[in-house]
């Protein structure tokens, strides 16, 4: 489905324009010649807009992203960037609408985005979204911005049935697992792209550990590179969570930031069990004192794949939903 | 030319004319718009026209006339239906075509109640058709107040405007049509008043009551979808559907309209006319022909099917709401009782929902959910068909993870089409399900822009097909079905339930379907 876009319509809307705007781009390239609708959700992708030259770079950067995703996973993608610092302004204040069309021409497809920017108050947000979504396909919420700095609105996460992000991106974890937990509901599908790169790391735990009765928390020390931060606690939290540790007395693993070793990102010692598990980009090394080592490969998912296949799992992910409530119910983090 | 070449040449005109589409067949028209200077006919009906003039299917020979109290010349008309059509038409001006159309334009001043301008009026139009060459048929628009319906077409017969038909296949001569809006009547009795002056003048088979709902492209396509597709058609039925929601959702407020909706309400504005007629639609059975009465008494039974909603049963299976203060794509909007010209303790409800049946063979205890309402998140009218689901099985094993059942939605406005939605697996060695959609669009599939409901019904008028037109019958029987809830609502008083603005309606509505374990479907 990653194809190449062969033609990209955009025009500048008014918000209140917006679907009689869309109707004539569809129009303008329908007379092209035929072309067919992909939409298997609603993507409301929220984001900050300022001024700011840096803000301009990662506009440009998340435009290239946001394409790549629409390749993968056909949306109708609503972007709301929210105006920094301009909260005095009650409306919307401009809007734009594009299409995007794939494919050779005679199987031409084609998604819209609506991009709407905005500085309404919280509670204005669902008129908006309610407005352009469409209710026949499911709806995702992609929180672009660091959940620890700018918690996610509620009024936006109760729109969709599945809130996309990243924990990588916070600066701090303790307040982005606050954040989230706060904010999701029991019925929001939680989808943590972090969460994702981990999932090599729990399957050569489980391959690993599958003959221990349990797990002490202390006698686990996990150390990760600049930014993997998150990453080490969400493998701390699974382990509280999941893997039958001893979490009595809020005790926590022994987690460390440590300079990169050799291109691994993440080491995991386990002492009870004798096991040392090593990550980079392209495997998990275990090693174990009682068993042969062994590897499980690390998928190489770009960001957008993982995006995109994040999108099409709208099956509740339980393991996630546990390891965040401990983290966010234990002290010290 | 002989008697003999003369009858030959009368053939071949005659064989000529019959391989022409029917909408192209259209005879001579003098077409009389009473309230021929105001908002609809500036709105829709002049831009309707001047599409069909672009396609090509008004006859050659025409003349629109519009009629209103205050003097204004043609030129000025003319100017009027420019701008209308500058604002509202679908398609831009087109000088030389404008030019063309404007030509057939005309205004005359009368007042419904003045006999002396009445007769000038007959004399003006005589004139225009004499000019015209136009022999006299004629189609009366009242595009004025339902109050004004009864005297106009008294005068119309006092005037000698109206040649009564028995039918309009038995005519001899020219032909007189007329054209009524909605709402007939604010009850049965007044509806009832109402057809009674119209029948008094005009046969039924001369009246065209329009609900422009019914000549939306996807609406007709309904008819197209159910029985021109045989892996559809086998599923509408008790067996296979699960329950069918309509929704017809208004982004705006009651805006200028409030001295009329006070006294109307959701109830009376939309459920009573367009969305029965929707669900009319969607429940009839196959007629077995397309002949205009036929598919209309099918139509019918839908009507004389439905479950009577009386009592107590009204306040289990009828919501109304009113909107509150709120949002609108982000705008803090006022509440209905905040509206200009609206009683701030008014209790005119701005939604309704209702939960019907249908008790015939076919629909025998599948719940029809039926809701409409004013500030609501979009505007946006769509029939969904919920197929029933899968067994708990399989693929729907999972209970935190059920599968969605098929839906089928037909989306009325905007975007008009319909999509089905499919579970498919999401490529990948494990099997994850997910809903996909068979999604089809006019505006994409077919390009250019859909011919306005409007100007399909005006054409209809024109070639005398009534199909997508009310029938006397079907609006008494929509009446006498809506009259217990009116009646209800009339005894029990009280406040409608609260909703804001931007939102899908007062919580009531949700529980109203809820507790049959289904959910509204989001638009």
């Amino acid at each position: 489905m990653a194809a190449a876009v062969v033609e990209q319509v955009w025009r500048e809307s008014a918000p209140e324009a917006v679907e009689d705007d869309l109707a004539a781009v569809w129009r303008g390239i329908a007379a092209r010649g035929p072309v067919a609708r992909a939409v298997m959700s609603n993507l409301i992708v929220f984001r900050l807009h300022d001024g700011s030259d840096r803000a301009r770079d990662r506009a440009a950067q998340f435009e290239a992203q946001l394409g790549a995703v629409m390749a993968r996973h056909p949306s109708r993608v609503i972007v709301i960037e929210q105006v920094r610092g301009a909260c005095e302004l009650r409306t919307p204040v401009a809007a734009g609408v594009g299409v995007c069309v794939f494919g050779p021409p005679a199987a031409r497809y084609a998604m819209e985005k609506i991009v709407i920017r905005s500085a309404c108050a919280e509670a204005s947000l669902p008129s908006i979204v309610r407005r352009f979504a469409r209710g026949d396909v499911p709806t995702s919420i992609w929180w672009t911005e660091d959940a620890s700095e700018m918690e996610p609105l509620p009024a936006l996460v109760s729109m969709g049935r599945q809130l996309v992000y990243d924990s990588r991106l916070w600066s701090d974890v303790g307040k982005g697992v606050r954040a989230i937990c706060a904010v999701a509901d029991e019925e929001t599908d939680l989808s943590d792209l972090n969460w994702r790169r981990l999932a090599p790391v729990r399957r050569a735990v489980v391959h690993a550990c599958s003959a221990a009765p349990s797990l002490t928390m202390s006698s686990i020390r996990i150390d990760h590179v600049p930014g993997d931060r998150a990453l080490a606690w969400l493998l701390a939290g699974w382990l509280g969570a999941h893997a039958g540790a001893e979490a009595a007395g809020d005790r926590w693993p022994s987690i460390n930031q440590s300079p990169e070793n050799e291109g691994e990102r993440l080491v995991v010692s386990i002492g009870s069990a004798r096991v040392t598990l090593a990550m980079n980009d392209h495997r998990v090394h275990v090693t174990a004192s009682d068993a042969p080592p062994f590897v499980v490969a690390v998928p190489r998912d770009e960001q957008p794949d993982a995006i995109a296949a994040e999108l099409r799992t709208l099956a509740r992910d339980a393991a996630l939903r546990a390891t965040m409530d401990f983290l966010a119910t234990r002290s010290g983090l | 030319m002989t008697d003999q070449t003369g009858a030959a040449l009368a053939d071949r005109v005659a064989q000529l004319a019959a391989s022409e589409s029917r909408q192209q067949a259209v005879e001579p028209v003098t077409i009389v718009i009473f309230g021929g200077a105001g908002d609809l006919a500036h709105r829709k009906l002049l831009p309707a026209l001047y599409n069909l003039h672009l396609d090509g299917l008004l006859p050659p020979r025409i003349a629109i006339v519009g009629v209103g109290r205050n003097p204004m010349t043609d030129e000025a008309y003319r100017e009027f239906a420019k701008d209308g059509v500058a604002h509202f038409s679908r398609r831009p001006i087109e000088e030389q075509a404008w030019s063309t159309f404007a030509s057939s334009l005309f205004f005359a001043a009368a007042s419904i109640d003045d006999d002396a301008t009445l007769a000038s009026l007959g004399s003006r139009l005589d004139i225009i058709e004499r000019e015209r060459g136009l022999i006299s048929n004629r189609i009366y628009y009242l595009a004025i107040p339902p109050t004004l319906f009864a005297t106009t077409v008294h005068q119309l017969d006092r005037a000698r405007f109206v040649a009564r038909e028995r039918r309009a296949s038995d005519r001899r001569g020219p032909f007189a049509r007329l054209i009524v809006e909605k709402p007939i009547g604010r009850d049965l009795e007044s509806a009832r008043a109402i057809n009674d002056a119209l029948a008094a003048v005009f046969d039924e088979s001369q009246i065209f009551r329009i609900d422009h709902y019914l000549g939306k492209e996807t609406v007709q396509n309904i008819l197209v979808l159910r029985f021109a597709n045989s892996i559809l058609e086998p599923l509408f039925n008790v067996r296979h559907v699960d329950h069918v929601q309509i929704t017809v959702a208004e982004e705006e407020g009651v805006g200028t309209r409030a001295g009329y909706y006070e006294q109307a309400g959701a109830l009376r504005d939309m459920v009573q006319n367009h969305i029965l007629q929707l669900l009319c639609m969607i429940a009839t059975e196959p007629p077995r022909s397309l002949d205009p009465d036929v598919v209309r008494d099918e139509r019918l039974e839908v009507l004389l099917s439905l479950r009577p909603i009386e009592g107590e049963a009204v306040d289990r299976c009828v919501v109304r709401g009113q909107y509150t203060a709120g949002f609108s794509l982000g705008r803090p909007v006022p509440g209905y009782r905040e509206e200009p010209r609206v009683d701030p303790n008014s209790n005119t409800e701005t939604f309704v929902a209702l939960q019907v049946f249908i008790d015939n063979w076919r629909w025998s205890g599948v719940p029809f959910f039926l809701r409409t309402g004013k500030r609501l998140p979009k505007r946006a009218t769509e029939i969904s068909i919920h197929l029933k689901s899968v067994p708990p099985i399989l693929f729907n094993a999972n209970p935190s993870g059920r599968l969605d059942p098929n839906v089928l939605s037909i989306r009325v406005q905007p975007d008009e089409g319909f999509a089905l939605g499919i579970n498919s697996k999401v490529p990948g060695p494990e099997v994850h399900v997910y809903p996909v959609k068979m999604d089809f669009h006019y505006g994409s599939t077919f390009g250019g822009s859909s011919p306005e409901a409007y100007e399909r019904l005006l054409l209809d008028v024109m070639v005398g097909d009534a199909t997508l037109f009310m029938r006397r019958d079907q609006v008494e029987a929509a009446w006498r079905w809506v009259m217990p809830i009116l009646n209800r609502w009339a005894e029990k008083g009280g406040a409608p339930s609260p909703y804001p603005a931007g939102e899908w309606g007062p919580r009531e509505a949700d529980r109203l379907i809820e507790a049959t374990g289904r959910r509204w479907r989001q638009l």
